[in-house]
């Protein structure tokens, strides 16, 4: 036997006898609540239950007494007597008003016309040229519509306009006066069909469509007064606009400077397509594709003159028709506050060819 | 040294077209739009008399109620409009319609002629292109007509703004029921499609089913179980004369229908407890037998050009659609989806087939291609069946029966493209809708 075993069984024997010794494996005794109790006898328990039993209901109840009649109040009435006032005293007759003086009127002095044009110096080839300081076009506020694709979010700095209106311009042709005002955005479509197979059981519809508000009128007296000069100016500006609509094309100037950036042809795509309504086209006309030619004025509006019938493949006759005017309505509609186009490209946008392919419109 | 100059040689190649796509104008390509119904503008017909004024008002009501009863128009209200239409030959203020975003709008005057006619004048114009929509129209008629003149001047204008046919000039044939669900009584009505002008053309003695029209319009298959069998009868709406068209003993006949030439009737017929579909010659009675199958063949339709018919069969083991050549012949089926499809209708146009399906429980009005293809369901309910062609092959009626003891049926109509679901109005319950061809 080596020493190490000896170790080992001295210290296991150790445990051993601390173990059944020293308490270790001994466990506290579970707490447990003592109440003291006393025993009652049964005349104590009744005497007690006697007081605790409830009041018994009492089966006749006393009918209050009616109270005596109050003798009716005298109500004849005193005779009111007028409070005393003061008699107003005449006041003396006021003056007759002097008319005022009219000044005879003096016919303002004729202005000699010369008949000559007065000439003017011509600048010299260095004298540089001021740009017109122009103000931004307000970004159109994107629709709440479901849309295949995403359009850009409006600066921080463009105000919502929580109230739809409708879009009204200053015309000469008309009798009255209209304030001007921008449109706000259409309602709200769907681009794809939902049927009624398709569409889940509803008890009563979420919400309801807003009133549209109704346009401005003038108050009927500037009617009147504005109504002579309207229009002997407005003859003259429509035969200005239909002479210059009707009037052939300037010699378009060669495109020159930057070429228009794909986000800039984006813009101008998304903005035309939120015009273009084909809920009304029948089956044909979704099936014709329309090529459009349209001249734009410098400030990006259409000239209505110029929209014209490039090419349409896929249909005939009435079919090119509705698909054509459908085309078309877009493009006067959302580009009557000019379309959000680069000044300095003029050039490059001057003229412009829309194809209208409404092939995916057809399955929506 | 060569690597270059052929790198030079590809750098020309490829700015050499867009050089000459930036001399040319900007092209932009747009295939998505919006689809809404579009804003119009129908300011009341002016006239020159107090009670054509009244008519003014009238017809202007109906043509604004036609168009937008079809969901692709929007009337403005007419509280809404700035410019007053006072005179049928003043120019049009286009601004005014501008600015209250009408992008068409009709003017147009009645008036009575020296033979007591009412005329009616309209003009269509597009509002932002500034210009009328195609030429002034006058139409006349007698006074007690003017509902038809009014539908008509509102077919004129549908189709110049939508290119498709007309059909509000049309009538719709149906059966007016009352009463409670298990003593019912039906006769036989006709109306104008919009539910004015109801008229009665059978009391309520007996059954009357499946009202049909004839391609003119003028005659109408129905079938009625006066003999306590169901039985096809021919009814002329001039003479209102009546006579039954299959009187063989101990068969019962049903499911009539004109084929495109108004001579021939297609129809099921049951004897010895088998059913199948024969075709009649109206003129003559000769009848011939198109199918010899022992399962049940009904609800035979033409294609409009007359050379095929759509029908139900259940020779599957269940009740599905099948497009026989008109002599006869093998069939073809047509519906495989899950279900049970039913009473096919034959567009006007030939391009699809209307039907009935059965299908967990509900039942829906769908359209497919002829060929089975792009089948769609329109509608789901408790019961929905028995669809009919608007005569322009754009719109579908049919009957809709609301569950429980007083369920009652009444009519509904939808676009193909499954918008525009909404009931026609009718004096009573109705069922079985059959829409006439386009009014002379």
């Amino acid at each position: 036997m080596n020493t190490g075993q000896v170790i080992s069984g001295v210290a296991h024997g150790a445990v051993i006898v601390w173990s059944l010794v020293g308490g270790t494996f001994e466990s506290e005794p579970v707490p447990f609540e003592v109440t003291e109790v006393t025993a009652v006898s049964p005349e104590e328990y009744a005497a007690l239950t006697a007081r605790q039993d409830p009041a018994r209901a009492q089966s006749r109840v006393q009918s209050p007494q009616a109270p005596e009649q109050d003798s009716a109040p005298d109500l004849a009435p005193a005779a009111d007597t007028p409070p005393e006032q003061e008699q107003p005293t005449r006041a003396g007759d006021p003056a007759p008003d002097t008319p005022p003086e009219v000044a005879e009127p003096t016919p303002p002095a004729s202005a000699d016309v010369a008949d000559e044009a007065p000439a003017l110096a011509s600048p010299s080839e260095d004298v540089a040229v001021m740009v017109p300081e122009t103000s931004d076009r307000p970004k159109p506020r994107p629709a709440p519509r479901v849309a295949p694709e995403p359009v850009a979010r409006p600066e921080r700095d463009v105000r919502q306009d929580p109230v739809r209106r409708e879009e009204t311009q200053p015309d000469p042709d008309a009798e009255t006066a209209r304030e001007e005002q921008a449109a706000t955005a259409p309602e709200a479509a769907a681009t794809e069909i939902v049927t009624e197979a398709e569409n889940p059981a509803r008890a009563a519809p979420s919400r309801s469509l807003r009133p549209r508000q109704r346009p401005g009128r003038p108050a009927r007296d500037t009617v009147e007064t504005d109504r002579a000069e309207d229009a002997t100016d407005a003859a003259v500006e429509q035969a200005l606009a239909e002479a210059l609509d009707d009037a052939p094309e300037a010699e378009a100037p060669a495109p020159s400077g930057p070429p228009m950036t794909r986000g800039e042809k984006d813009a101008l795509r998304v903005a035309v397509r939120q015009c273009w309504n084909v809920g009304s086209l029948g089956s044909d006309a979704l099936r014709t594709t329309v090529v459009v030619g349209v001249t734009m004025s410098e400030d990006a509006r259409p000239i209505r003159g110029s929209i014209r019938l490039i090419e349409a493949r896929g249909g005939t006759g009435d079919a090119v028709r509705q698909a054509f005017g459908a085309a078309r309505r877009a493009i006067i509609r959302c580009g009557a506050r000019g379309y959000d186009l680069p000044a300095e490209k003029y050039a490059r946008w001057r003229d412009i060819e829309m194809t209208f392919n409404p092939e995916k419109m057809r399955s929506k | 040294m060569t690597r270059i100059l052929t790198l030079l040689a590809a750098m020309c190649l490829w700015a050499a077209p867009v050089a000459a796509q930036d001399d040319g104008p900007l092209r932009i390509e747009i295939t998505e739009g919006v689809i809404e119904p579009l804003p119009i503008a129908v300011p009341d017909f002016v006239s020159d008399s107090a009670t054509g004024a009244q008519m003014g008002r009238d017809v202007a009501r109906v043509i604004a109620a036609d168009l937008s009863g079809t969901g692709l128009f929007r009337e403005i209200p007419q509280k809404a409009h700035i410019a007053r239409i006072t005179s049928f030959s003043s120019p049009v203020q286009f601004a005014d319609w501008k600015a209250i975003n009408a992008q068409a709008l009709v003017t147009g005057a009645v008036s009575v002629d020296d033979t007591g006619k009412l005329v009616a004048r309209f003009r269509l114009f597009d509002v932002f292109a500034g210009q009328e929509m195609g030429d002034g129209l006058q139409l006349s008629g007698t006074q007690s007509g003017w509902r038809r003149i009014a539908h008509k001047v509102a077919d004129e204008i549908y189709t110049r703004l939508t290119g498709e046919g007309a059909y509000f000039d049309s009538r719709v044939a149906f059966v007016a029921e009352s009463g409670p669900k298990n003593a019912r009584a039906k006769r036989l009505a006709i109306m104008d499609y919009d539910g004015a002008n109801v008229e009665y053309l059978s009391d309520s003695s007996s059954i009357v089913l499946a009202p049909r029209f004839s391609p003119d319009g003028d005659r109408i298959l129905y079938t009625s179980y006066k003999t306590g069998f169901p039985r096809i009868y021919l009814l002329d709406l001039a003479t209102m004369n009546r006579r039954a068209l299959e009187s063989q003993e101990g068969s019962m006949s049903f499911a009539p229908r004109f084929a495109p030439d108004g001579r021939h009737v297609v129809y099921s017929l049951t004897r010895g407890g088998n059913t199948d579909i024969y075709v009649m010659e109206i003129g003559t009675g000769d009848r011939r037998r198109l199918t010899r199958a022992p399962s049940i063949e009904t609800a035979p339709s033409f294609s409009p050009d007359g050379e095929r018919i759509v029908f139900e069969s259940d020779r599957s083991g269940s009740q599905q659609l099948y497009i026989m050549p008109t002599r006869g012949g093998e069939a073809t089926r047509i519906s495989f989806g899950q279900g049970r499809y039913g009473t096919p209708v034959w567009s006007p146009r030939g391009d699809l087939v209307a039907f009935t399906k059965q299908s967990k429980g509900r039942f829906h009005i769908g359209v497919m291609r002829t060929d089975g293809s792009e089948e769609r369901l329109l509608t789901a309910s408790f019961l929905d069946e028995g669809p009919t062609w608007s005569p322009n092959g754009r719109v579908i009626m049919f009957t809709r029966e609301t569950q429980g003891a007083s369920g009652q049926a009444s009519l509904y109509s939808v676009d193909i493209t499954g918008r525009n679901l909404k009931q026609v109005p009718t004096e009573t319950g109705a069922s079985d809708p059959a829409w006439s061809p386009l009014n002379d």
